[in-house]
């Protein structure tokens, strides 16, 4: 009696169950009915009228990107009613990959763009895209700011980009605390082991700056183009960087303390543990401005420099609304537009220097020149697995 | 069909979701990241990631110190945690009170925060360091960037947990079997021993097993808190997964970990057994 009972109470309760899910089931099919409905009446509503042209522009980045964007495109679409832009934003770390991977595929099962029409990205994206010929080639006549750009920029990447901004990583310092500061690597090993505790670098799989630190001595002694290098065979040549950075752990912070995240050492000159760091350009100068660190911090680029290098901007080849992209191309590149990437980002301008107003000019003294940009590939991940073994763990 | 069968058909069925969850969410992961871990860098198959996994220095050293780490936080966070639920049984008053409304608080904030609390507490120029150098003590251990900021860390989050399991345990115990030990002439010590101690040893198992799972898989705080070398198996695993992107080797070491995991679960498991077979 008693089972009876309660193979009855389950049936029941698979049958509300279901009835449930059906319910949900069809409910859901309903709304998505009236979605498309909704959605075709506004097809036809705004065909009805001028017709604004919408492109996507996927980007990806920090908070502080997705900021600058959310200014940059109600200032352009003011400008420009007839244009639409739909910014689609991909919180870094998440996704910038599988962007890549829409715009190939799309174009490998002959689908145009796979509806990107203009896509951010770093030096690393261009060349890939280039053997696999997915980037627009841009002239000035088209976007006419494009000749404010570094010609020697665009040269670098074959004209299939546009850099809209740049940052790089520089050596910031305590102006209070430090008398001498170094100009050149050597005077920098100098001061460091003079100063025991007095400077940090983050853990290079962590965050770009210390990678930049690491990365700068182990090619301190090594010819110049060795830096576009991404052959293993140079590894061997690493030795004595290492061995460096090994004997400067007893000097560093807490003797051989690498904090995670260039956030981490920025937070110790912050509260006064150490005197200078390597960091990001764009990161100090707007830590700086919120009053995060102290105003008696100063920044300064080494020769030979810090690695760094700009943000590009890339159309891919099949995109269909070109014309609006170029429009907005030559807005991202206007004086006007740059000076909000100065302001908000604290990045260095896209263009060059001498067309930004003069103040603009004075900030960026000593910091927007002379970086190198590194492009050594996925000798990186080497790089980081003997820093681990040979450095962190002595 | 007789009864009985349909009986037992009803019972798979009813078993069926379950095991396919579980199933599906833990036992295919765990084979599929074992045969990567056994995957050579030729492609073939072999135990050289686990070799390496023992021979190299670096990773050796992780292994200790991850062990070391678990086991000196689990016999902290029981004892401290059997003190505490002890007093809170056996004792009121304001106190007891206050302990009963704070311990829980721990629970309620976000790991990250929490470890980004602990270092302006006890770092280099943290809070504790100021409050002691205005009497006077100008030296301070390093406890942030170093093993102890780990179990500290770890204390912070597994004490209110393992208190309450135990809490709930102790108040199971009887007064009158306290009361009628007394009676006979017990002493604290003796009534300890004898009879709280073995009632709630088995949830002292249980609430072991929960700790030493918690701590042996952490990563927030040994990240964030840890030395850069040795680093804790979740943080290797996570820079062997993400940096080196040697996923063999990361496979590996998550196997490990689980293995180690299990070898706990299997003293748990069998202790239960045991148990059961007792009672009946």
């Amino acid at each position: 009696m008693f089972r009876k009972k309660s193979v009855l109470s389950l049936l029941s309760v698979f049958a509300i169950t279901s009835t449930i899910l059906a319910g949900c089931g069809s409910s859901s099919k309903d709304s998505s009915s009236t979605d498309a409905g909704s959605a075709s009446a506004n097809n036809t509503a705004t065909s009805a009228a001028v017709k604004p042209v919408e492109f996507s522009f996927y980007f990806s980045g920090s908070q502080n990107v997705k900021d600058l964007w959310d200014t940059l495109i109600p200032m352009f679409e003011k400008q420009n009613p007839d244009i639409k832009v739909k910014p689609v934003f991909i919180p870094s770390g998440t996704g910038a990959q599988s962007t890549y991977d829409r715009i190939l595929a799309a174009k490998q099962a002959g689908k145009g763009s796979g509806d990107i029409d203009l896509y951010e990205d770093g030096l690393s994206t261009i060349t890939k895209g280039q053997k696999d010929d997915l980037w627009d080639t841009l002239s000035s006549g088209s976007i006419p700011n494009l000749s404010n750009v570094d010609q020697q920029t665009m040269t670098d990447v074959s004209n299939l980009a546009v850099p809209y901004r740049s940052s790089a990583v520089i050596l910031a310092y305590n102006s209070e605390k430090v008398t001498e500061v170094p100009n050149t690597l050597d005077e920098l090993y100098d001061w460091i082991r003079k100063h025991p505790g007095k400077f940090a670098y983050n853990d290079p799989s962590t965050g770009g700056s210390g990678n930049s630190f690491v990365m700068t001595a182990l090619y301190k002694d090594l010819p110049e183009e060795a830096i576009h290098n991404s052959d293993p065979s140079i590894e061997s040549q690493w030795d004595k960087g290492f061995a460096l950075l090994k004997d400067l752990g007893k000097y560093v912070y807490g003797e051989g303390i690498y904090p995670k995240k260039n956030q981490g050492t920025l937070d110790l000159l912050a509260n006064g543990e150490v005197d200078m760091i390597p960091a990001w350009s764009d990161m100090v100068l707007e830590q700086v401005a919120n009053g995060q660190l102290p105003a008696s911090t100063k920044i300064k680029q080494l020769t030979p420099g810090f690695n760094g290098g700009p943000t590009y901007l890339m159309v891919p080849k099949l995109s269909e609304k070109k014309d609006a992209v170029y429009k907005f191309l030559d807005f991202v590149l206007s004086p006007e537009a740059q000076t909000v990437v100065v302001n908000k980002m604290h990045g260095f301008p896209g263009i060059q220097l001498s067309n930004m107003p003069q103040e603009v000019q004075d900030s960026f003294k000593g910091a927007s020149e002379g970086f190198r940009s590194f492009n050594i590939g996925d000798l990186d991940k080497d790089m980081s697995m003997r820093w681990q073994s040979e450095v962190a763990a002595q | 069909m007789s009864k009985q069968t349909k009986m037992g058909i009803l019972g798979l069925l009813l078993v069926l979701p379950s095991f396919l969850v579980l199933f599906v969410i833990v036992v295919l992961p765990i084979a599929l990241s074992f045969k990567e871990s056994l995957t050579n860098a030729s492609g073939g198959y072999d135990l050289s990631n686990y070799i390496y996994l023992f021979t190299n220095k670096l990773m050796r050293s992780n292994i200790i110190f991850t062990l070391e780490v678990t086991i000196i936080s689990v016999l902290l966070i029981l004892a401290i945690s059997y003190a505490l639920a002890v007093y809170m049984r056996f004792n009121n008053g304001a106190v007891v009170q206050w302990i009963r409304r704070l311990y829980m608080i721990p629970m309620f904030i976000p790991g990250v925060i929490a470890t980004y609390g602990l270092i302006q507490l006890l770092g280099n120029h943290g809070w504790a360091a100021r409050i002691l150098y205005q009497f006077g003590i100008e030296s301070f251990p390093r406890i942030i960037f170093d093993m102890k900021g780990i179990i500290i860390a770890n204390l912070w989050f597994n004490i209110p947990f393992t208190t309450m399991l135990l809490g709930s345990a102790l108040s199971a115990v009887p007064n009158s079997v306290i009361e009628s030990a007394k009676d006979v002439g017990a002493g604290t010590i003796q009534i300890f021993f004898k009879f709280i101690l073995p009632l709630t040893y088995k949830t002292l198992l249980v609430g072991a097993t929960f700790a030493f799972m918690g701590v042996i898989g952490s990563f927030t705080a040994p990240f964030l808190l840890g030395p850069n070398a040795p680093q804790m198996l979740g943080v290797s695993m996570e820079q062997v997964f993400g940096v080196f992107q040697q996923k063999q080797l990361a496979a590996a070491l998550a196997f490990f970990t689980f293995l180690l995991c299990s070898i706990m679960g299997f003293f748990y498991i069998r202790e239960m057994i045991k148990d059961e077979g007792v009672k009946a």
